[in-house]
């Protein structure tokens, strides 16, 4: 069993390149006059969400590293580390990200770590970089055991999971429209990801695929991008304060004021930290599929299209 | 990577960006309009309907008389927040009003008004 094995941290290696592919697509926003729109406090705090990321990843990755390394232990396989084994833990992990990135807009708990990455309303390269500081606590660390678990050593699990984030990067852009068909066919592209960061009813709860978009194709969660109708980027309520703490804390704090009010049962509390976000115990606030329903009832003709099905 | 390094990428970038972004006019908020304050109202509340919009001096600002109440759509950067006004606290300052929304993740916004603004949209805002 390999027991000593160590991948350069491929996130922190790739900083250089974030902020030169950013002052690209600046560049090429300003000189075309087209291709996405960029906001100096929005961008700064996309940027200092990224840093504060990286920086709780130093801090409490300790905690993450030493359950896999437990796993590790109990653990009696060891696919190795050749190339096709790394090719299968790439494979198998970007479908770990399509249920972890599913769960985090499903359940209220994992949203709470989420929601920052999604608080933006423009969507440019910085805002790929407006990452969770809270991630650790969402737990969703949990779902990464199985690739241990069947003999993936930890470091390569967290080598693949780091080029699966530096491959998302260069789909939060509207500068490129439509990469060739085989391409959206088969991989996650700025077109599919556009898609994902908008609040439209239709475009709620969708494409959550990390590298591959055949996630979503196989498991009905895919809408493309419509002609017809542009995306609105940002939350259904977006956020009014660029201060990165209210950024990284707002939905956790959210949930302690839901779930203590008083007069609320046991199973109510609960829904409050682990339903949908939207839940309320006392159906005052909208879903996404509530939202959906509403858009319908306001839009009948839509009803049967993409988003809506 | 040395965190040093690290350090100074990530301070000398966000830097960088900041100036570039602010030299460039990217820190201009937005301009509202009737049309444009009763969209972004729209945008947020979908199935309100909108009776009346009146559009603060200095464009960044539109309080809304809806169907759910009065609200109030202001200049977040670039783009617009909107919120009802049912639950909010008012307080004068030198150049307006500061709005204080008792929530977490947009807790208050500071209006520029005019004495005379003020006052009508203090009595807009909370009725007696």
């Amino acid at each position: 069993m390999t027991d000593t094995l160590s991948y350069p941290d491929v996130t922190q290696w790739a900083v250089p390149f974030f902020i030169l592919a950013i002052l690209g697509e600046f560049a090429w926003i300003a000189i075309k006059g087209r291709g996405g729109r960029y906001e100096t406090r929005d961008a700064v705090t996309s940027l200092i969400m990224g840093a504060g990321s990286v920086a709780s990843g130093i801090v409490l990755g300790f905690l993450a590293w030493g359950f896999f390394k437990w796993l590790w232990v109990l653990t009696p396989l060891d696919l190795g580390t050749s190339l096709a084994a790394i090719i299968i833990c790439f494979v198998l992990d970007d479908l770990r990200y399509y249920w972890v990135h599913r769960f985090g807009h499903r359940i209220r708990w994992v949203w709470a770590s989420h929601v920052n990455h999604h608080s933006s309303q423009h969507y440019n390269l910085t805002t790929a970089l407006r990452q969770t500081w809270t991630g650790t606590f969402s737990l969703v660390m949990l779902i990464r055991a199985p690739l241990v678990l069947i003999g993936f050593h930890p470091a390569l699990v967290l080598f693949v999971s780091g080029i699966n984030l530096i491959y998302q990067f260069w789909i939060h852009t509207e500068a490129i429209g439509k990469m060739p068909r085989w391409f959206e066919a088969v991989m996650n592209t700025p077109s599919h990801h556009r898609v994902h960061h908008g609040r439209n009813a239709r475009y709620l709860d969708c494409n959550y695929a990390g590298v591959f978009i055949i996630w979503d194709k196989m498991f009905g969660t895919f809408v493309p991008e419509q002609d017809s109708e542009a995306v609105d980027y940002g939350l259904v309520h977006n956020l009014g304060s660029f201060n990165p703490l209210r950024v990284a804390f707002h939905e956790w704090v959210g949930i302690w004021k839901d779930a203590s009010q008083s007069g609320l049962t046991l199973r109510q509390r609960l829904a409050y930290m682990v339903a949908p976000p939207g839940y309320s115990h006392d159906g005052s606030r909208d879903t996404s599929q509530t939202l959906k329903e509403k858009h319908l009832a306001r839009h009948p003709e839509d009803a049967g299209t993409p988003g809506f099905n | 990577m040395p965190l040093e390094i690290l350090l100074a990428l990530v301070i000398g970038g966000i830097g960088v960006v900041t100036l570039l972004l602010h030299v460039t006019g990217r820190s201009e908020r937005a301009d509202l309009s009737d049309d444009t304050a009763g969209l972004a109202w729209l945008r947020q509340f979908p199935e309100d309907d909108i009776h009346q919009v009146l559009i603060s001096q200095d464009g960044h600002a539109a309080l809304l008389r809806t169907s759910q109440g009065m609200g109030l759509v202001w200049a977040f950067g670039a783009d617009t927040v909107a919120r009802p006004l049912a639950d909010c606290t008012l307080k004068n300052t030198a150049t307006g009003l500061r709005v204080s929304f008792h929530e977490f993740a947009a807790p208050t916004t500071r209006l520029i008004l005019t004495e005379t603004e003020r006052a009508n949209w203090r009595l807009l805002m909370k009725p007696a």
